[in-house]
């Protein structure tokens, strides 16, 4: 007998959701002995998440994982999926989790300290649980926890546009969430089962009308969370009213995930290759929209936000040319885009802490100021628009080249748009560091740097940038790897039921 | 304008949902995962309710994101109401003495009720959060009849962090222990349709009861203390 | 009439559901919006309910011997609809703690004359 269950056969990837869960039930009794380790929790939380997930990935590449909740065999109890998609999503949970929760340590100083705590460990594991799980209902409630808290930390500061956010948002996130549910419902009464793997193994073709209203119902409901276009409306005002650390995690996590169970259900349960053409279009809308809204943007974290609408928009176009080198480059800028993304809210954050204003034109003569965070903010930028050497270029390229691999002058016309959208990114990006960097402040020139705690994660995502904009291929094979996971059903539905 | 917009959208998603029901005619026999549970439900699990047996064992982890986002909700509200917290004494006109004396009356037996419907949840209709439910409205009743009283925020996050940390606790003791997987239910089946049977379901159910009526009941102090 | 004698809980579920929707979409009072919300999830809820449903079926419970296990009804849907119904009182509990802080801080419920953020 193995008296040491969770170390048989090598580390069970449950515990990536659970152990976060328990220390946040922990947090209140923890708050009794001392106020001041609580905000300790997170970091090492995900310290611990980040070693697992990291530990996971050679036995993952080699063979998925499939872990039974309660020990029944699929389809009758819930199983997670461990595959390569799942893996590399929760290391990049895990990894800006750590980051940002180390940020948080100085930056959030108001407030509810021991509830913030708390709703951060809660939102990311359920970030966790909606990329691991194989169970269809499971993954609402899991998208459930993921948004409620999301909802609960837009309001945190309870201002004006805090609560005014929220509350759009909550209302167009439970609407959505409804819509998944009914989408649910009815492929629960065709199927008479809840598990992806059973429903997808009985889904010959997505085109008859009883698959597909479940389908654009559940396509919508998560649509809503992913950002796509006609059901964003709720994005910028939330990012941009919620605090830094946590328009890092929305930005960077939360959108990302709610992408992540677009693509599963519209690949893997549904199997919709002839509906894709649609989401290349809907994609450059977004792309085109998003950036488009972000050139005239004059507060920064509107700006940001508005950027990340444009980002997903790149992604959803490279993800549905369904190739296998498409569906890789939409993983890899959903990786440049977290890295990217999070690093500038951060930096943006001291930034606006330090000027006390969130506009673009206070400041000025900041990179005097703050030369590091500065510096941190300009790599962030290049890197989004795709300037070599950082990451935002290898993933830019592969999906450029991805986009022509495809016959047709339509595909052309398409990578046209890309690149109109890049140049407006650029455009508006160019701006804010030239305004950060050559013009001349008014007032006092003294250095006031954000502090080390601040410092250190926005490093490390640059570091991050760097190295892989520098070794792509470092990752392309877990990349490739994800992407075959992705668009092989078969293998995803063999494995689970044997 | 917006009116008939709404109309035309909710038409077009209704004729949607029309063509998708012909293939769910109504009163048609259960799904095979549903004749596979009340038919092995008892022997698996223990437990004569198979609704229990599906929420707590076969789907026990959907009920982990149950409680955790109840207790979401709850520290969310704490959250957004925390910064309007002023502890201003308002004067509260007592209530007559047959009010008082009733609430104090009825209060233990409600509480008994939401008691006994937690702890026989795995035989009876009822469970955890539906006692739990029970619970909170005694504390209702106090709420509006014994004005002035309050529960002790203290005991009422004691108790919600205790429940949650028993159900993650019984479930890595199941990872530990019963063959490796998370929240199997490794505890003696006993005997059906006894109280001490069906392993870890009732000591589960027990705490979600706790958990759930300590986190309703905080909800409602802290949404009175606004109003 | 037969007709709808056999799909009255589909009806109504779907009724609901349409109502919760028409009143998200119309309706400018942000209490009005959540009681809509509210009602969305009970239609949705009843739609669960109604496609586990056997007519004439009987609770799946065990509570005596000699009970004929072809007449219970589906467990799965009671056990998704008890989940759905505590996410909906949380969604409901933080949007109402939200519009407590909304009303305090604009004076108003009206969606329409609150306006800080745009697009």
């Amino acid at each position: 007998m193995n008296e040491l269950g969770l170390l048989s056969n090598g580390v069970n990837p449950v515990l990536l959701i659970v152990v976060p869960l328990a220390l946040a039930f922990a947090v209140p009794l923890i708050g009794f002995i001392s106020k001041k380790i609580i905000k300790y929790i997170p970091v090492l939380a995900f310290l611990f998440n980040l070693i697992i997930a990291i530990l996971l990935i050679p036995k993952v590449l080699h063979q998925p994982i499939i872990v039974k909740i309660g020990g029944f065999q699929p389809p009758f109890g819930i199983n997670l999926y461990v595959g390569t998609v799942g893996i590399l999503f929760s290391t990049l949970i895990a990894l800006a989790g750590f980051l940002v929760s180390i940020y948080a340590l100085n930056y959030i100083k108001e407030g509810p300290k021991e509830k913030y705590h708390i709703l951060y460990l809660l939102l990311l594991t359920g970030a966790t649980g909606v990329v691991l799980t194989g169970d269809i209902f499971n993954l609402f409630v899991f998208f459930e926890i993921l948004c409620i808290s999301s909802y609960a930390l837009v309001a945190y500061f309870g201002n004006r546009a805090g609560i005014e956010s929220s509350i759009k948002y909550l209302i167009q996130g439970s609407v959505g969430s409804s819509l998944l549910l009914i989408g649910i419902g009815l492929l629960y009464g065709q199927f008479g089962t809840l598990n992806m793997a059973d429903i997808a193994n009985q889904i010959q073709s997505a085109s008859s009308p009883s698959i597909f209203v479940p389908m654009v119902l559940m396509i919508t409901g998560l649509g809503v969370e992913a950002a796509i276009f006609p059901l964003n409306a709720w994005l910028p005002d939330a990012h941009s009213s919620a605090p830094s650390s946590i328009s890092a995690i929305l930005s960077g996590i939360a959108i990302e995930v709610g992408l992540y169970a677009v693509i599963r259900v519209l690949f893997t349960i549904f199997g919709a290759s002839n509906f894709l053409m649609f989401f290349v279009f809907l994609g450059v809308l977004t792309l085109l929209i998003g950036e488009m809204s972000a050139f005239s943007q004059k507060n920064i974290k509107r700006m940001l936000a508005y950027s990340s609408i444009g980002q997903i928009g790149l992604i959803v176009f490279a993800v549905s040319l369904n190739t296998q080198y498409g569906v890789s480059a939409g993983l890899f800028q959903m990786i440049s885009h977290t890295l990217g993304k999070g690093l500038l809210f951060l930096a943006a954050g001291y930034m606006i802490y330090r000027t006390a204003s969130m506009d673009i034109s206070s400041f000025e003569g900041i990179g005097k100021k703050m030369p590091y965070t500065s510096l941190a903010f300009t790599i962030g930028t290049f890197s989004l628009i795709g300037l070599p050497p950082f990451i935002g270029f290898p993933s830019k390229f592969m999906i450029i080249k991805a986009a022509l691999a495809k016959e047709g002058i339509l595909f052309t016309v398409l990578v046209g748009l890309v690149l109109l959208g890049t140049v407006i990114e650029g455009a508006y990006f160019f701006r804010v560091v030239q305004v950060i960097y050559f013009k001349k402040g008014n007032g006092n020139q003294e250095r006031k740097e954000a502090p080390i705690t601040g410092l250190i994660p926005m490093f490390i995502f640059a570091l991050l940038i760097i190295f892989i904009g520098i070794y792509p291929n470092f990752i392309i094979k877990i990349l490739n790897s994800a992407a075959s996971e992705l668009l092989n059903k078969i293998d995803y539905i063999r494995s689970v039921l044997g | 304008m917006r009116k008939i917009i709404g109309i035309i959208l909710l038409i077009i998603i209704c004729w949607g949902i029309i063509l998708a029901l012909y293939k769910i005619p109504f009163g048609i026999p259960k799904t095979k995962v549903g004749e596979y549970y009340i038919d092995k439900g008892r022997e698996e699990t223990g437990a004569a309710n198979v609704v229990t047996s599906v929420v707590l064992n076969y789907r026990g982890f959907d009920t982990l994101g149950e409680v955790t986002v109840l207790f979401i909700a709850a520290i969310g509200l704490g959250a957004a109401l925390a910064t309007l917290k002023k502890k201003e004494k308002r004067k509260i006109e007592p209530s007559s003495l047959i009010l008082r004396t009733g609430c104090r009356f009825l209060f233990p037996l409600i509480l008994l009720f939401g008691a006994y419907i937690f702890i026989h949840g795995h035989l009876t209709p009822g469970g955890g959060f539906q006692g739990g439910a029970i619970i909170a409205s005694a504390f209702i009743l106090v709420y509006l009849g014994c004005r002035g009283r309050r529960i002790s925020e203290v005991s009422s996050k004691t108790t919600e962090s205790l429940g949650g940390l028993i159900f993650v606790i019984i479930g890595l003791v199941g990872l530990a222990v019963g063959g490796h997987y998370f929240l199997s239910n490794f505890l003696p089946k006993g005997e059906l349709n006894t109280l001490f049977s069906a392993g870890i379901i009732p000591i589960i159910y027990i705490a979600i009861g706790f958990k759930v009526g300590s986190e309703l009941a905080g909800v409602i102090d802290n949404l009175m203390e606004e109003s | 009439m037969d007709f709808l004698s056999n799909n009255i809980y589909y009806i109504g579920a779907f009724g609901l559901i349409f109502i919760g929707l028409f009143i998200i979409l119309v309706k400018h009072n942000l209490i009005k919006v959540i009681i809509g919300i509210s009602i969305l999830e009970t239609g949705v809820n009843l739609f669960l309910i109604a496609v586990g449903y056997i007519s004439k079926g009987t609770a799946p419970i065990f509570s005596r011997p000699g009970l004929n296990a072809k007449n219970m009804v589906d467990p799965v849907p009671q056990a998704l609809v008890l989940t759905a119904i505590v996410i909906g009182v949380a969604v409901l509990a933080l949007a109402l703690s939200l519009a407590i802080r909304l009303y305090k801080h604009y004076g108003t419920l009206d969606l329409r004359k609150i306006k800080e953020q745009r697009w």
